[in-house]
């Protein structure tokens, strides 16, 4: 009688070590983190890092330029209003394109995984407690409708020809990979741009799911620029 | 009978006590891989590595080029007068960049034509979120203009659906039929768009009438309106 005890109470425990167990092995498994170190991985490793180094270098040099050429810019016009309003609007247009490092009031809010057990009657499908490409691009537009100066996703601005990709449980914005929760900033009126969390509004629907959390309010966040360079190699302008 | 007891006591204590280091072990374990940053070079594999080192390579090349013409540029406005002819020039020359990139200048340049009729036969429509999905494939294929029905996609744009009946771009309302186009290289744009998983593909399943046009000679108009900024500084 007793030993039967005994046993059972053995053989529960090994089950649930077991279970647990080949659980962990496929999360291993699932997020490639088997890191090889074979000699080919460790060469594009260094030479990955070696780059970065470089455009890190060359990076702060075309700062210091900048910072240079604003300052010549603000000289070579100080003089003469025509000049001004030319420089004005350069500077102007800079912030807009996303060139410059911008500061003011706005909105804060993180997009992250669903913390919402699956089983919950809620949730139709697992899908809908992710965050995919497709609600960040809307998240994104909705700040535009309500506004938004200026947006950035974890310190990346977003520019004109910034596109989101989604891949795995990474998202690629300016060709950089950025993983969850994505932290989104956006300067603009903060009233305007928390409505979004207004009934029926995407935002609504994403922080039913769990999705969207932590909308705040800000009197000012400082926005990064984006750091490269945007270029032109098909279009023209068309002089008249 | 003493004797027993204690032996099972024992027991039940050795086998509680690994039982207890294991849970430890495996919660630390789910620890690391729950914070283990995939993003990080040190984690990532030969594929990754691959995309990753061509796309350094591409930043620094970019900038190089960018620290180049900053240089250039510093130069002639040193060499320029202060409020003279020419630095009204230079500095006429810079906002024209500026407002290339930023939309206020029509355009033209090789590229594709995209046009989309609703179904007649069905209740789904296009909407503003499929709009809005082809646009950022767009810019994800390396367009460098965008308009839809001639409003021009700029950073600031908006692409909505006002009660499921009508879309607004720039708060303009459009009509159908939609013509996005595009200018940057044909067959990357177009390959973004066609294919398994191209989202104009899932629009044609559904019915919808859509033609795509590539041409030498795409002409984008300049965005209209006034930008302003309020907020930020």
């Amino acid at each position: 009688m007793k030993k039967e005890h005994i046993a059972i109470s053995l053989g529960i425990m090994c089950f649930i070590l077991t279970f647990a167990i080949s659980i962990q092995i496929r999360t291993v498994k699932n997020s490639n983190l088997t890191v090889s170190q074979s000699y080919e991985e460790n060469n594009l490793r260094a030479e990955v890092l070696k780059y970065k180094e470089r455009y890190d270098n060359a990076y702060n040099e075309l700062e210091k330029l900048e910072k240079d050429l604003e300052e010549e810019r603000k000289e070579a016009s100080t003089e003469d209003t025509e000049l001004k309003n030319l420089e004005e609007q350069i500077k102007k247009g800079n912030k807009i394109i996303g060139f410059t490092e911008v500061k003011g009031p706005g909105v804060t809010l993180t997009l992250s995984d669903s913390k919402i057990p699956t089983g919950s009657a809620l949730v139709g499908d697992l899908n809908d407690l992710l965050v995919h490409d497709m609600d960040v691009l809307s998240v994104i537009n909705e700040l535009k409708n309500a506004g938004a100066e200026a947006i950035s996703i974890n310190d990346q601005r977003v520019i004109p020809t910034s596109s989101i990709v989604c891949g795995g449980n990474i998202i690629t914005i300016n060709g950089e990979r950025i993983g969850v929760p994505f932290v989104i900033k956006a300067i603009g009126l903060p009233e305007q741009l928390a409505a979004l969390s207004r009934p029926g509004g995407y935002l609504s629907i994403l922080s039913d799911y769990g999705i969207v959390t932590d909308l705040k309010k800000e009197e000012s966040i400082t926005i990064p620029k984006y750091s490269g360079v945007i270029k032109f190699e098909y279009a023209k302008t068309i002089n008249k | 009978m003493k004797k027993i007891r204690k032996g099972k006591v024992i027991m039940t204590v050795t086998i509680g006590l690994s039982c207890f280091v294991l849970m430890a072990v495996m919660f630390m374990q789910f620890k690391i891989v729950r914070e283990t940053d995939i993003t990080s070079v040190e984690n990532m594999r030969k594929s990754d590595l691959t995309t990753e080192l061509a796309s350094w390579k591409q930043k620094f090349e970019e900038t190089e080029t960018k620290l180049n013409e900053t240089q250039q540029m510093l130069n002639e406005y040193r060499k320029t007068e202060k409020s003279s002819e020419e630095s009204k020039g230079l500095l006429e020359a810079e906002l024209e960049e500026v407002n290339m990139k930023l939309g206020k200048t029509d355009v033209e340049g090789e590229g594709i034509i995209i046009t989309l009729k609703n179904a007649n036969s069905t209740d789904v429509k296009i909407s503003a979120e499929d709009l809005l999905v082809i646009v950022n494939s767009l810019k994800l294929a390396g367009a460098e203009a965008i308009s839809i029905n001639d409003q021009r996609i700029i950073n600031n744009t908006d692409i909505v659906y006002i009660n499921n009946v009508f879309i607004r771009v720039n708060q303009e309302r459009i009509l159908e039929p939609y013509v996005i186009k595009a200018i940057g290289n044909q067959t990357y744009l177009e390959g973004g768009l066609v294919g398994t998983g191209g989202h104009i593909e899932d629009l044609k399943k559904l019915g919808h009438d859509i033609t795509i046009e590539k041409s030498n000679k795409v002409t984008i108009k300049k965005y209209e309106k006034d930008l302003n900024i309020k907020y930020m500084e």
